[in-house]
């Protein structure tokens, strides 16, 4: 009888946490300012403006970057709530003024909760080619 | 004279580093991902994880659909068969793997190589790769009706491998054709110990994450050789139809097949079921991918 109350007890706490936790709000904080290396901050990127690689862009955006970053780039992706930091709304004009050069050195270096893609994309040119992508997100 | 020549080889030397120059500027370099995961179904595919990056596989099969709703197809009905498994990539072209599966408590360890890899501009027109395996059966030893009286190691082993040759058509269309050979050490006395098969497997891309994908493998029956007269009750092709989601890490295929087995010498031996009979010869499975890269 005891083993009952107890397992009802116990159901009726993880039930009420569980829908507890789609009532409060969870706070996503704005990431600390990144360092850049210098070389990234000069980097050039030779593909800018290549309109054969667009589809390519696109593609591999949505196998490595959607999850999180969502089909407009807004933070907004299935994966995103789960991140503690906001991921950055890349139509802002705060994000599209960033150089190609930042935008690469952020994208796969990465830091915390944002992945290194070296490993993953490991060809220059796809990964230009998802950098002119971002800039289509542009307001 | 001498200044003539001069200026001819100077020319010449000219003309040819401008040539290499231009020449390492347009090398030719691999296709972008022709499948979205190593593996397709039952099947090896040209794809490679770059090195040094670890994949986890679960391949699942579940029960024949013939009871329908009762069990929903197979998916709650016992004889489920599953095999997990890791590969490491070593090279960029080269991966090493072990499995076990259920079914037979087998162990595996295979090798896959990616020989030629096809290029973006056609100068290599497909991607070659072989592939290989040797599975161990982890039966009891007791077990006479399996191994008999006189019980040797060595009748656990069975050998599989393969020639797959593939080519990416379209941004949306990979196929690929295989030929391949297995043997068993230890076979019932009315089959071959060998057996030579041929295949052919693909994807088609429907979204930028999504693909259809299928296989169809056929087990040959080769006179020359067998090791009896005519086949009685041979191996019958192997058929799956499938849906693909690949991400960036992950890759997760759920499909109708034919063959409750996994390993691909157990399908090419074993499959006895027939994909033209419908339900009571089909089941569904999935195989979920985790990559990890160091």
């Amino acid at each position: 009888m005891k083993k009952t109350k107890l397992l009802v007890l116990t159901t009726i706490i993880t039930a009420g946490l569980f829908l507890i936790s789609w009532i409060v709000p969870q706070e996503q904080k704005k990431g600390e300012p990144w360092e850049i290396p210098e070389m990234y901050k000069k980097m050039e990127n030779p593909y800018k403006d290549d309109v054969s690689l667009n589809k390519v862009g696109k593609m591999l955006y949505a196998k490595h970057c959607k999850s999180c970053h969502g089909n407009r780039g807004l933070g907004d992706g299935p994966m995103a709530k789960n991140l503690e930091t906001f991921s950055g709304d890349f139509s802002s004009e705060e994000f599209q003024n960033q150089s190609d050069g930042v935008l690469f050195y952020k994208s796969f270096i990465g830091r915390d909760e944002m992945p290194n893609y070296e490993k993953k994309i490991t060809d220059d040119e796809d990964r230009w080619a998802i950098i002119n992508f971002l800039r289509t997100f542009k307001k | 004279m001498k200044k003539f020549i001069i200026v001819i080889i100077s020319i010449i030397f000219s003309i040819n580093s401008a040539y290499t120059q231009e020449e390492e500027k347009k090398k030719d370099k691999p296709v972008r991902s022709p499948f979205g995961s190593g593996i397709l179904i039952d099947n090896q595919t040209c794809e490679i994880p770059t090195a040094k990056t670890l994949e986890m596989l679960i391949q699942h099969r579940f029960g024949k659909m013939d009871n329908g709703i009762k069990d929903i197809w197979g998916i709650y009905s016992p004889g489920a068969n599953i095999r997990i498994g890791f590969n490491y990539s070593i090279l960029d072209n080269l991966m090493i793997g072990y499995g076990l599966t259920g079914r037979k408590m087998q162990s595996d360890l295979q090798v896959k190589w990616n020989i030629i890899q096809q290029t973006r501009k056609n100068t290599i027109p497909v991607a070659v790769t072989l592939y290989g395996n040797i599975a161990i059966d982890g039966r009891d030893k007791e077990n006479e009706g399996i191994w008999g009286v006189n019980y040797k190691f060595s009748n656990r082993l069975s050998y599989f491998s393969q020639l797959i040759v593939g080519r990416k058509f379209t941004d949306w269309l990979s196929i690929q054709l295989t030929a391949s050979f297995t043997h068993y050490n230890l076979i019932d006395s009315i089959s071959d110990h060998d057996k030579i098969g041929i295949g052919i497997n693909g994807r088609a891309r429907i979204s930028s994450q999504s693909s259809i994908i299928f296989q169809y493998d056929a087990p040959l029956k080769i006179k020359g050789i067998s090791e009896h007269h005519e086949f009685i009750n041979p191996s019958k092709p192997n058929f799956a139809i499938g849906w693909e989601i690949s991400t960036s890490t992950h890759a997760f295929q759920i499909y109708i097949t034919t063959a409750d087995g996994i390993l691909p010498q157990e399908i090419y031996m074993f499959n006895r079921n027939d994909w033209t009979k419908g339900f009571s010869n089909l089941m569904f499975g999935f195989t979920i991918t985790r990559l990890w890269s160091f």
